[in-house]
C-alpha cells in the first residue's frame, strides 16, 4: 500500500494552491444490526472532537462501471419508491467548521475547507487521510459490536475543489488559468464545462475515473472565481479499509499531477509552485 | 471567502462537497441525458428495478427479499456499461437474497448475469451457433458482456429493422 503518512516526493507540489475544498469518502454495503435510530450513537465516536451536528438528505448509491464508452447517463436514475425507511445523512461539524465528517448509513466522508476570511491553512492530505483511517477504524469497530462483520466498501471518492481568482481586466483571459480553457478574443459571461477519463492500473484495465469540472462563479464580494474540481471516484481491489485507503491515495495522486498539467505555469508562478 | 455562488439559479451540487461549490447555467447533465435520445432499455429497466425494490419481504411465499436498492442502482450503471442505446431490453428476475438475474435469450444465443451484490457479477453466455459457452466472475469492467451482447443480441435489432 502507499505510505498515507508521507508526501510522494514526485508529486507537485504548491505552498500557495487555490484549494477551497478536500473531500475523501466511502461507500460501503449498509452494515446489518445498524438502523437510524442508532445515528446518535455513530455521533458519540465523534462527537468530542465534531461537537456540532446538522441534517441532510442522503447521497444515492453511487458506482463506477466501465465498458462501451459514450453510454453514462450523468445521473443515475430516481426510483420514486423503495421499500423501507431512508436513512438521513448526518454532518459532525468541529466548532469552526473547517472540517467535518458526512455519516449516512453507507457512507463516511472527511471534509476540509476554507472558512471565514479563508486564512485557514489546508491541513495536508497525510494528515486528512491518517485521520479518516481512524474515523473508518472507530466506525468498523461500532458496527462490529452490533454484529461481527467489517464495512464492506464498494466505491471510493477524493474531490479538490479549487477557486481561482481572476481578474478580467488585468488577466489574459482564462486561458491564462487553465490550459484547456480558449475563448478567443472574447470572454464568455458564464460557463460550465467537464470531461472524465479513465484511470488504468498497470495492466490497462480500468480501476476508476477521473471528473474535471470547471466553472464560473463569484464570491459574496463580488469577485470572480473559476472553481475548478478534480474528483476521482472508483471500487477499491478489496471492501476492506486498507484497500480503501490505497485506493484513495492513488486518486490524490493522479488529481494533483493532473490539476499541475492542466493549470498554467502562470498560474504554478502564482500559487508558488515547489516541485 | 468559501461561499461561492454562480450567475445563474440552474445549479447543482458538486460531488459530496459541503454543497457550497455549485455549477452554473446549463447543466451538462441536462444536455446529454441519454434517455432524451434513446429512453428503450433504459426505461423499461427503471420501471422493472422499482417494481422489484418494492417487492413485499416474502413476495416467493417463504421469506425472499426485496432486491435492494443498492443491487438495483448497481445493475442499472452495468447496464449502461454494456448496452447501446437500442438494445433491447433485458428480461430482470428478482433473487431471493435482494439479488438480481438480468437475461437476454435470443435465437443467437444466451446471456445470464446475476448481480450478487455491487462488483460482484456472475456472468454466463451461451451462443446457439457454435454452443460455445462461458462464464466469469466481474466487478466494475464488464467490456466482455458488452461483446456478447453485441453478438447474441443485437441481431435482432438489424433483423426487426430489415423486417
Amino acid at each position: 500500500m502507499t505510505d498515507a503518512l508521507a508526501r510522494p516526493k514526485h508529486l507537485p507540489d504548491f505552498m500557495a494552491p487555490p484549494l477551497n475544498e478536500v473531500v475523501i469518502g466511502v461507500q460501503f454495503a449498509a452494515p446489518q444490526g445498524y438502523q437510524q435510530i442508532r445515528a446518535g450513537e455513530v455521533w458519540s465516536l465523534f462527537k468530542q472532537r465534531y461537537p456540532q451536528v446538522q441534517e441532510l438528505p442522503p447521497l444515492p448509491p453511487a458506482f463506477e462501471t466501465f465498458g462501451l464508452p459514450h453510454q453514462h447517463s450523468p445521473m443515475l436514475p430516481q426510483f420514486s419508491l423503495r421499500t423501507g425507511g431512508t436513512h438521513d445523512r448526518f454532518w459532525f461539524l468541529r466548532p469552526d467548521g473547517d472540517e467535518l465528517i458526512q455519516f449516512q448509513q453507507d457512507r463516511l466522508m472527511h471534509n476540509w475547507r476554507k472558512v471565514g476570511d479563508g486564512s485557514n491553512g489546508y491541513p495536508r492530505y497525510e494528515s486528512m487521510i491518517g485521520e479518516f483511517k481512524n474515523e473508518l477504524t472507530e466506525l468498523q469497530s461500532y458496527m462490529n459490536s452490533l454484529v461481527p462483520q467489517a464495512l464492506s466498501i464498494n466505491q471510493c471518492e477524493i474531490s479538490y475543489i479549487n477557486h481561482i481568482r481572476f481578474d478580467r481586466e488585468d488577466d489574459n483571459g482564462f486561458s491564462a488559468w487553465l490550459r484547456f480553457l480558449n475563448f478567443s478574443k472574447d470572454s464568455p459571461d458564464d460557463f460550465v464545462m467537464n470531461f472524465r477519463e479513465v484511470i488504468k492500473d498497470s495492466s490497462a484495465r480500468p480501476m476508476g475515473r477521473l471528473y474535471v469540472e470547471a466553472a464560473l462563479g463569484y464570491l459574496p464580494s463580488g469577485n470572480e472565481i473559476i472553481a475548478l474540481s478534480l474528483t476521482v471516484k472508483g471500487a477499491p481491489l478489496g471492501t476492506d479499509i486498507e484497500s480503501a485507503l490505497e485506493f484513495l491515495s492513488n486518486g490524490r495522486e493522479v488529481i494533483v499531477q493532473r490539476f499541475a498539467e492542466l493549470t498554467t505555469d502562470q498560474a504554478h508562478k502564482k500559487w508558488e509552485r515547489v516541485n | 471567502m468559501g461561499a461561492c455562488k454562480l450567475r445563474t439559479p440552474l445549479y447543482e451540487v458538486i460531488s459530496a462537497g459541503s454543497g457550497r461549490v455549485l455549477k452554473a447555467g446549463l447543466q451538462p447533465a441536462q444536455r446529454v441525458s441519454i434517455s432524451d435520445i434513446a429512453g428503450q432499455w433504459q426505461d423499461a429497466v427503471k420501471d422493472r428495478l422499482e417494481l422489484l425494490i418494492r417487492l413485499e419481504e416474502g413476495w416467493d411465499g417463504y421469506s425472499a427479499f426485496p432486491v435492494s436498492f443498492d443491487n438495483a442502482m448497481f445493475a442499472f450503471r452495468m447496464l449502461e456499461s454494456i448496452c447501446r442505446s437500442d438494445t433491447p431490453a433485458p428480461q430482470i428476475v428478482p433473487g431471493p437474497s435482494g439479488d438480481l438475474q438480468i437475461e437476454w435469450h435470443t435465437h443467437q444465443g444466451d446471456i445470464e448475469l446475476w448481480v450478487r451484490g455491487p462488483n460482484n457479477v456472475h456472468a454466463w453466455c451461451k451462443v446457439s451457433e457454435t454452443q460455445t459457452e462461458e462464464e466469469i466472475d466481474l466487478t466494475t469492467d464488464f467490456s466482455i458482456v458488452s461483446q456478447w451482447v453485441q453478438e447474441v443480441v443485437e441481431p435482432t435489432i438489424a433483423v426487426a429493422a430489415a423486417a
